[in-house]
């Protein structure tokens, strides 16, 4: 049993927010981490859960300035200034993978927000609102990649009593509009530095490191990246570990850089010894937007059938490396240069090249209900694909809410889709 | 870019209230706003997932069934409308089709951005039409739309609902053609003023259609005291900017003031600031003596779905009642509507004439 099923079932039942402040949650939950049943099969895992219980536990044991951001805003610029950066999207998702959704969605609910929306966001709405996520001192967001985000989070500041700064990513990138971005990033860092009792000096040098980290991790995700693209992939979707959530969270600090080095260096020692369900690869898919995070079966369920995920949208290097001596210019390319902002032919094209590079046989694009910006965007995203002759397939479900989740469906879809390839 | 639509045809289809019609103007186009036909939008399904705005997508329904306008200047006010761009440009393929960036802030960081997007747009229409725009046709057009929105707020004076929108509709329709008498369906001047019996009610929300939930609300018993919607009463709000203002100033410091100018109106919810828009929709319960708000938001918009609750709660504490209703744009589920209508004014009725605020 993992982790996560062991906290699951031990604190289920009476999980509150007095639970997630006492000393005795975080004492099991480092025990488990540390017990010998933990032996995750990527030893990166280890430190991403190390780095992940650090932090949480901190935020809610009133230890750490907690700063919420969402999915496109540096972290970098968080931990420059030592706060502990917390991401309520990722949150649901462990939440989901807890079994716990259902309970702060219907709490979403009942305080007025319908279930037309992306259901991490309302996860959000309802474990904040009910006290289960830490009290932020400030919250960020970047504009993209959904409006959800930005909503949410300007929403829940005015809830929590806290401040709320969103961030304008220009859709359209240039000279002009990248220094009014940078110049937002400065904004933003010298309000938080504040806050932090930080000097402008003190930012700036808390930057440099962060970006000089940042860089290294980079580099490091890079060489996963390239790795990935062999045959067999010696790193699939499935076993896909921390890895999204340390790119969201983890760029800028020592375990980022610990994390992707040590996943490198298993993947390396792993060529040469595929697992049996690499050597069982016949079909090779790119997996667009994310999957079902909730205990599902359907991953496990495509490997037994010789289809690997080897290229997932959200686990890439989307940025050039970032100059430590101009930070907020650095920062202000790397969101704005997102192929999630602006218009969706970017995206395509994005899409398209990474299917030529990692040599895909198909692809498969997760409609989230409510993601507004990837399902709506969906069909020009497959046009593009099948123009460059990769069949897509669009799969409707929904990431958070187990509720909705119908295998047998999904199953059926999958199954005739794989076999038209 | 070359002008491929029929030489007489100077529409250019826009879609959100913070479109700069002014410079469409200045370029020697005919800027109209799009509302769809309010019919059925289910062939918009393959393009658009159905789970998008209502709105946007009868909108991309009437396109793939009718054949103009070529020309488009969509504001990337929400995820929707930025695939709705995307969708027409990639799979109808227009002749011009613009993708206006729309920040949500209002300080030096939003007015930048809107203002370097500004200049875009008139890069891009220049190169469109082939001529400069110069600086004393950007100052007429300005001036025009002022005085033409002027013109609007005295004709619609006293007049209230249905009427009153079908009025601003008309005129966000056919842009400087449209004149005072102007209102598609309207009754002939036969010195109808709206309905001016019946439970004062403001009606606030985004796109909400005169012939659709508009009228049903009046046959409900409400007397629409105010519109406070996108296709509305917010069409009412001139810029406050004059030629005198704009004397001696070349294109791009005269774009500058319209960023400012546009970005200072009472925001929409999809602004940071949604205070100002709850403190304006007090004022306006407040003074026109509404017994309460009917808040109508279209399906599957965000902007309206996570400003609902906050309104709410400013409201509550000012004992003002508030219906929500959902609209699917096409509002063909009349009788249902009409129930929760009748039912809520039944609530105020009463609650008022109790000395009661709270529904
Ligand atoms: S799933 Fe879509 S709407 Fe939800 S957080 Fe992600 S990008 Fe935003
Ligand atoms: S109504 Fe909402 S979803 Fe529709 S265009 Fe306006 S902001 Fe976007």
């Amino acid at each position: 049993m993992g982790l996560a099923e062991d906290l699951r079932d031990k604190f289920k039942n009476d999980l509150s927010p007095e639970l997630l402040r006492s000393r005795l949650l975080w004492r099991t939950a480092r025990r488990l981490a540390r017990s010998r049943w933990n032996k995750p099969d990527w030893r990166a895992d280890i430190v991403s859960l190390s780095f992940f219980l650090d932090r949480t536990e901190r935020a809610f044991t009133g230890k750490g300035t907690v700063v919420w951001a969402n999915l496109l805003f540096p972290p970098e610029l968080i931990h420059a200034v030592g706060a502990c950066a917390f991401y309520p999207e990722m949150a649901s998702a462990v939440v989901a993978s807890l079994g716990l959704a259902p309970r702060f969605l219907d709490e979403a609910a009942a305080a007025g927000f319908t279930r037309d929306t992306c259901s991490f966001h309302r996860t959000a709405l309802g474990a904040a609102a009910g006290g289960f996520y830490p009290a932020p001192e400030m919250l960020f967001s970047a504009s993209y990649p959904c409006d959800s985000a930005s909503h949410t989070l300007n929403y829940l500041a005015e809830k929590l009593g806290a401040e709320y700064v969103g961030l304008d990513v220009p859709a359209h990138p240039d000279p002009v509009t990248l220094d009014i971005l940078a110049g937002q990033f400065e904004e933003a860092a010298l309000r938080l530095g504040a806050r932090m009792g930080k000097r402008e000096s003190q930012v700036l040098e808390g930057l440099r490191e962060a970006l000089v980290r940042s860089n290294q991790a980079r580099s490091l995700l890079l060489d996963i990246g390239a790795l990935r693209r062999e045959r067999p992939c010696p790193l699939s979707g499935r076993e896909l570990p921390g890895q999204l959530s340390m790119i969201s969270a983890a760029f800028g600090t020592e375990d980022g850089v610990r994390f992707f080095q040590m996943l490198r260096d298993q993947i390396v020692e792993r060529r040469g010894a595929p697992s049996a369900a690499a050597q069982e690869e016949r079909t090779r898919l790119l997996w667009m937007h994310l999957r079902p995070y909730y205990p599902n079966g359907l991953a496990d369920w495509l490997e037994e059938r010789g289809a690997r995920v080897v290229c997932d949208e959200f686990a890439l290097c989307t940025w050039e490396e970032l100059d430590p001596d101009d930070p907020y210019l650095s920062l202000a390319r790397k969101v704005a240069g997102h192929f999630l902002v602006g218009p969706a032919d970017r995206r395509a094209r994005a899409m398209a090249a990474l299917a030529r590079d990692y040599q895909v046989d198909g692809a498969v694009h997760f409609n989230h209900w409510g993601c507004r910006q990837s399902c709506a965007g969906a069909p020009l995203v497959r046009s593009h694909l099948q123009n460059e002759g990769v069949p897509t397939l669009i799969l409707e479900g929904d990431c958070v809410d187990e509720r909705e989740y119908q295998e047998g469906q999904m199953r059926t879809r999958l199954e005739g889709f794989l076999e038209s390839l | 870019m070359a002008l491929k639509s029929s030489e007489n045809d100077k529409r250019v289809g826009w879609f959100c209230a913070y479109t700069p019609v002014e410079l469409i103007e200045a370029a020697g186009l005919r800027p109209v706003r799009l509302f769809g036909d309010g019919a059925d939008s289910d062939e918009a399904n393959a393009l658009l997932h159905p789970a998008t705005c209502p709105y946007l997508r009868a909108c991309l329904a009437a396109a793939q069934r009718e054949s103009g306008p070529h020309m488009l200047v969509f504001a990337n006010s929400c995820d929707g409308m930025r695939r709705l761009h995307d969708a027409w440009k990639h799979f109808l393929k227009p002749d011009f089709c613009f993708l206006l960036d729309l920040p949500r802030r209002v300080d030096w960081a939003g007015v930048g951005l809107y203002h370097r997007d500004l200049l875009r747009l008139r890069e891009d229409l220049e190169s469109l039409t082939g001529r400069a725009i110069t600086p004393g046709a950007l100052r007429r057009a300005v001036s025009d739309w002022e005085a033409t929105r002027r013109e609007l707020r005295d004709s619609a004076d006293g007049l209230e609902g249905v009427e009153r929108v079908r009025r601003a509709v008309a005129l966000q329709e056919e842009g400087l053609a449209w004149k005072p008498g102007d209102a598609r369906g309207a009754a002939p001047q036969s010195g109808r003023q709206g309905r001016t019996s019946g439970v004062p009610v403001v009606v606030t929300g985004n796109i909400v259609r005169a012939d659709g939930l508009l009228s049903l609300m009046e046959e409900a018993g409400c007397r629409l005291v105010a519109a406070d919607i996108c296709s509305g009463d917010r069409f009412f709000q001139d810029l406050g900017l004059n030629e005198a203002e704009l004397e001696g100033l070349g294109v791009d410091g005269m774009l500058r003031r319209l960023a400012e100018r546009y970005l200072a109106r009472i925001p929409c919810p999809r602004m940071v600031d949604s205070r100002r828009r709850h403190e304006h929709l007090l004022e306006t319960v407040r003074r026109t003596g509404a017994r309460g708000v009917i808040y109508v938001s279209i399906k599957f918009c965000d902007a309206f779905i996570y400003d609902f609750p906050r309104l709410r709660a400013a409201l509550d504490a000012a004992s003002i009642p508030v219906l929500m209703l959902e609209s699917d744009y096409s509002d063909q589920h009349e009788g249902q509507l009409l129930t929760r209508i009748e039912a809520f004014l039944e609530i105020i009725g009463d609650s008022m004439a109790a000395g009661r605020g709270q529904v």
